[in-house]
């Protein structure tokens, strides 16, 4: 269970981040503020674990009304904001990460599962409810899977798990990649990500997950995204929510 | 009226000065001890430097008004001129008061004889402090004229680069909104935030007209997310890039067009499916791009009006980027089968690249 708030001075910007809550049983709507200073007084009067601040805002902006709540009162925060040139602030103060508008719902979802993730660590036991159905944890997931049927015209054939380079999302589907085919699979990556082995490949994007000792070469983005290189040639765009997991796996053993 | 910065700062004619001062010195040694000469020169010497700020304040304002040279040099000679006779006062002063010479043996016309070595070394602090003058704001000139240039060239590539397709745009818009009257939320939703990516990329972008090739492809690649959902199986691409080139600097919004017009002209307008062949290589010191695609070259007598518009665009950015260091070619392909679009450029390494990270 975690108590959330919402402050935008939008209405329409409000609802879309509460609409977006509505699918996540474990969050309870705690607070709606419409500027910094409502925010800070009912946020200082009753506090929440997470709370969701549009960084441009009439009166108090989302920066100012943050570093004005007292360090005990503080509770996780994501931003939200249209221009990316805030992100470098925001990790200053400590934001667990920031929405760049129109809010995108798979970084919705990983924002929120961080939030989750530091909220439990933060608060043990708080997790009892709900958390678990909606992000599975790799503890109640199935053994990693060794092949994958997939269709080649009308005939059904394996691909190996092990001879897979790196898996696109395609709406629905998922497209692998394996010895320079592509196969088409039934599958949302969201799904197919639980059911691969975690220590060879890893998600990268919202639409791709990589083996991980195919990836040649890593670039660091200003916007603290990042390229990645595959040893075939094939660049990747890396969200900045997975980039340490990745440089975890590229920094030599001590 | 001339900008500050033009003028040398004060103290640089004056201490230019000082070298004139030194060969008076060297000029009196073979006269000293004769006489009084040791100290006739002294007061000279000291005179000429007393005589240094204000000579060179007025010149620096005959300077300021920007009056005719003939003029300016008039007026210097007289006053050095006058200058060197009030010098020569002195000495007659000083000579009367130490009693080396008596009143009534005064001759008001020695006033004006011996004066060569006082004026000719205010003359010469004069023309000193003209050519330094003039080399500063000459120097001045050239910054600012360079300035300008910086400032058009920016100017011009800031409004090519902004020349985005407005089909683009709209044909996505209309995308999102077959999606929305479908009720698919989820798809709408994922391609409004794709092209806010791809919008907020190419819009915002730094500022800058050159960026790390690794920033190129992001942008690209969030233009092509649109494509492959609006194209889907339609859309076959294949990337090669090579290794150690994401740092390497390359044009901002350059590729981006290039894939635009290769995936309009030779993919878009036909049924079935188009392949395009995205490939960035190095050779020595040249940085390779080149995009092929499988358009059948036969089949589009003339490349339309609006690509040529959009390679024509790309080809005058390169010409103010890199002017006669690149080579741009567009046509089809030599073995007849396609288009290919194919530039050289020179390797450098992007400023704005963070330090790549290399697999072991």
């Amino acid at each position: 269970m975690m108590r959330v708030a919402v402050v935008d001075d939008e209405p329409l910007a409000r609802r879309g981040v509460i609409a977006r809550l509505a699918a996540h049983p474990d969050i309870v709507l705690a607070g709606e503020y419409a500027d910094g200073r409502q925010a800070l007084e009912g946020l200082g009067g009753e506090p929440v674990d997470l709370v969701f601040v549009d960084v441009q805002m009439p009166t108090l902006d989302g920066l100012s009304m943050l570093a004005a709540l007292p360090a005990d009162r503080q509770p996780l925060s994501i931003l939200l904001t249209a221009h990316d040139r805030f992100a470098l602030r925001a990790f200053e103060l400590r934001a667990i990460d920031y929405l760049l508008k129109p809010i995108d719902d798979e970084r919705f979802a990983e924002a929120l599962a961080r939030a989750r993730q530091l909220h439990r660590w933060r608060v043990p036991g708080a997790d009892a409810s709900g958390a678990e159905e909606v992000a599975p944890d790799a503890d109640d997931a199935p053994a990693p899977a060794r092949r994958f049927s997939v269709r080649v015209g009308r005939r059904l054939t394996f691909v190996e798990a092990d001879e897979v380079e790196w898996i696109q999302a395609d709406g629905d589907y998922a497209v692998l990649h394996a010895r320079g085919q592509r196969h088409l699979l039934r599958e949302s990556l969201q799904r197919l990500a639980t059911r691969l082995d975690p220590l060879r490949f890893l998600r990268v994007h919202r639409s791709a997950i990589v083996r991980i000792d195919c990836v040649a070469e890593l670039q660091a983005l200003p916007n603290r995204d990042a390229l990645l290189r595959l040893r075939d040639g094939t660049p990747l765009r890396a969200s900045r929510t997975y980039i340490d997991a990745l440089l975890a796996h590229f920094q030599p053993p001590a | 009226m001339i900008h500050p910065s033009a003028e040398p700062p004060f103290w640089l004619p004056l201490l230019a000065g000082l070298p004139i001062g030194l060969c008076l010195v060297v000029m009196a040694l073979p006269a000293l001890g004769h006489g009084h000469a040791t100290a006739y020169r002294t007061l000279y010497l000291l005179a000429f430097l007393a005589w240094l700020p204000p000579l060179a304040a007025l010149q620096r304002g005959l300077w300021r008004r920007r009056l005719p040279i003939a003029l300016t040099a008039g007026i210097l000679l007289l006053a050095t001129y006058a200058m060197s006779v009030f010098n020569n006062l002195l000495g007659d002063l000083m000579a009367l008061s130490a009693g080396w010479s008596r009143a009534d043996e005064f001759r008001f016309a020695g006033l004006f004889n011996g004066l060569e070595s006082c004026w000719l070394a205010l003359i010469a602090f004069c023309a000193m402090h003209a050519v330094i003058a003039y080399y500063v704001e000459l120097k001045h000139e050239k910054q600012q004229r360079e300035q300008a240039h910086l400032l058009a060239r920016d100017a011009e590539l800031r409004a090519l680069r902004y020349q985005l397709h407005p089909h683009f745009l709209f044909n996505t818009l209309n995308a999102i909104s077959t999606l929305v009257a479908e009720e698919r939320g989820h798809d709408a939703r994922r391609m409004i935030s794709q092209l806010a990516g791809f919008l907020r990329a190419s819009l915002e972008g730094g500022g800058q007209h050159e960026v790390s090739v690794a920033e190129e492809i992001a942008l690209t690649d969030a233009y092509l997310e649109i494509e492959k959902a609006r194209l889907g199986e339609r859309l076959q691409l294949a990337w090669r890039i090579d290794a150690e080139l994401l740092h390497a600097a390359m044009p901002y919004l350059l590729l981006q067009p290039l894939v635009e017009n290769a995936i309009r002209h030779g993919i878009a307008p036909r049924a079935t499916p188009g392949r395009l062949d995205i490939r960035i290589s190095r050779r020595a010191e040249r940085l390779m791009l080149q995009l092929d695609n499988d358009m059948d070259a036969t089949a589009t007598p003339a490349a339309p009006r609006d690509a040529a518009v959009g390679l024509r665009n790309v080809a005058e950015r390169l010409a103010r980027l890199y002017p006669d260091d690149h080579d741009f070619h567009a046509g089809p392909r030599p073995d007849g089968h396609g288009y290919r679009v194919s530039l050289d450029l020179p390797f450098r390494v992007a400023t704005t690249a963070p330090q790549a990270q290399t697999a072991a």
